[in-house]
């Protein structure tokens, strides 16, 4: 089912940041078949994508419009934000939502504390800070759990 | 009270405003990221420093950012002077909040964010290079009400069209005025029926569209 819906045209991601997290979503979504272009501002950073990367690179400053534009950021779907920079995240994010009115759009922040920035604008906000604590509470609650089957 | 005025980022911009803002009277505080530069703005006088990243909410909340009645965002990143004018207005509720942006083409989307003065340091450099490049006649321009109004000085040399006319017989625009004429070591308020001559110095008022129109009447430029 998900495979088919990727098919679908509308269906255009663009990813900003071209990391560990924004590679591996990029070759995720490539792989399921979407149409995927991912963006950084450094060339060298694309060595991270596979080989087997189907989408297209474009190297630049997301910051700037005219950047945004080449990508094509009116035909997106969706706009997903993940390079090292929060205050990065958080313009492009905005830029997307404001300017293009990009239906969905996704802002990865590592600073849980600029999240009233957002919270108007619904962005949807990724924070691995929080997801790490919630992930490391539930192992410490587990053997817990384990001694009271026992 | 005094007007608390909260500068972040920027060395030599903050360096000067700061001491400028302060002797008009202003309570002025700044942070900035770098230590040594920290210490170099400590040496103003009167002026507070904090040590930090000023997109983080909690250094901004050391700085008093709550009390603060204008907050300038002076940065070297579009990003970062964005976020922290937002923090500013949506988290610690100042007032009026201006922000320095590099590149032209995002003042109306920094408008759109709800910040309040947005000021793009290359256009405006930009404009004043290409006054003083292709208007040479001019001397001096100020802009004033985020550039829509500017006031300029213009000298009448003697070749100029207008020499010799009197005020009601020169096709000004009317969104321009003469505001005032210096004449050696003379100032008057010029009426309808006073005389430019040549050597005169004219203060114009204009809008922005029609300030170069009205040099280009006025000295034949």
């Amino acid at each position: 089912m998900r495979f088919f819906l990727s098919k679908e045209k509308d269906d255009y991601t663009i990813i900003v940041g071209c990391g560990r997290l924004g590679a591996n979503l990029a070759n995720t979504l490539s792989d399921r078949g979407g149409s995927v272009i991912i963006i950084d501002n450094s060339n060298d950073a694309f060595r991270k994508l596979s080989p087997s990367y189907g989408g297209l690179t474009l190297t630049g400053n997301a910051t700037e419009i005219s950047t945004l534009s080449e990508a094509q950021i009116e035909k997106a779907s969706a706009v997903v934000t993940v390079t090292n920079n929060d205050n990065t995240n958080i313009m492009v994010a905005q830029i997307a939502k404001e300017l293009y009115h990009i239906q969905h759009v996704i802002a990865r922040l590592y600073d849980p504390e600029r999240d009233c920035v957002y919270r108007e604008f619904d962005i949807e906000t990724i924070c691995p800070a929080v997801l790490s604590a919630k992930e490391i509470d539930k192992l410490l609650n587990m053997p817990v759990a384990r001694e009271d089957a026992v | 009270m005094k007007t608390q005025v909260l500068l972040i980022g920027g060395f030599q911009k903050t360096k000067y405003l700061s001491t400028s803002l302060i002797k008009k009277g202003y309570r002025v505080t700044a942070i900035n990221a770098d230590e040594k530069k920290c210490l170099s703005l400590a040496e103003i006088d009167k002026l507070s420093v904090y040590h930090g990243d000023g997109t983080k909410p909690f250094i901004l909340e050391e700085a008093n950012a709550q009390n603060a009645d204008i907050a300038i965002a002076l940065t070297e990143r579009d990003d970062s002077n964005l976020v922290i004018c937002e923090l500013c207005k949506k988290k610690f509720n100042v007032k009026k909040t201006v922000a320095l942006i590099s590149d032209p083409k995002k003042t109306d989307f920094f408008y759109r964010m709800g910040i309040d003065s947005v000021v793009c340091a290359i256009s405006a450099v930009a404009n004043i290079i290409e006054q003083q490049a292709f208007l040479e006649e001019m001397a001096t321009l100020v802009p004033i009400g985020e550039g829509r109004i500017k006031i300029a000085q213009v000298p009448i040399s003697g070749t100029a069209p207008t020499v010799d006319k009197m005020l009601w017989e020169i096709n000004l625009p009317k969104q321009v005025i003469i505001g005032c004429i210096l004449r050696g070591d003379k100032s008057m308020i010029p009426r309808g029926d006073t005389r430019i001559l040549a050597g005169d110095v004219l203060v114009l008022i204009s809008s922005d569209k029609h300030e170069t129109a009205a040099v280009q009447e006025l000295t034949g430029w």
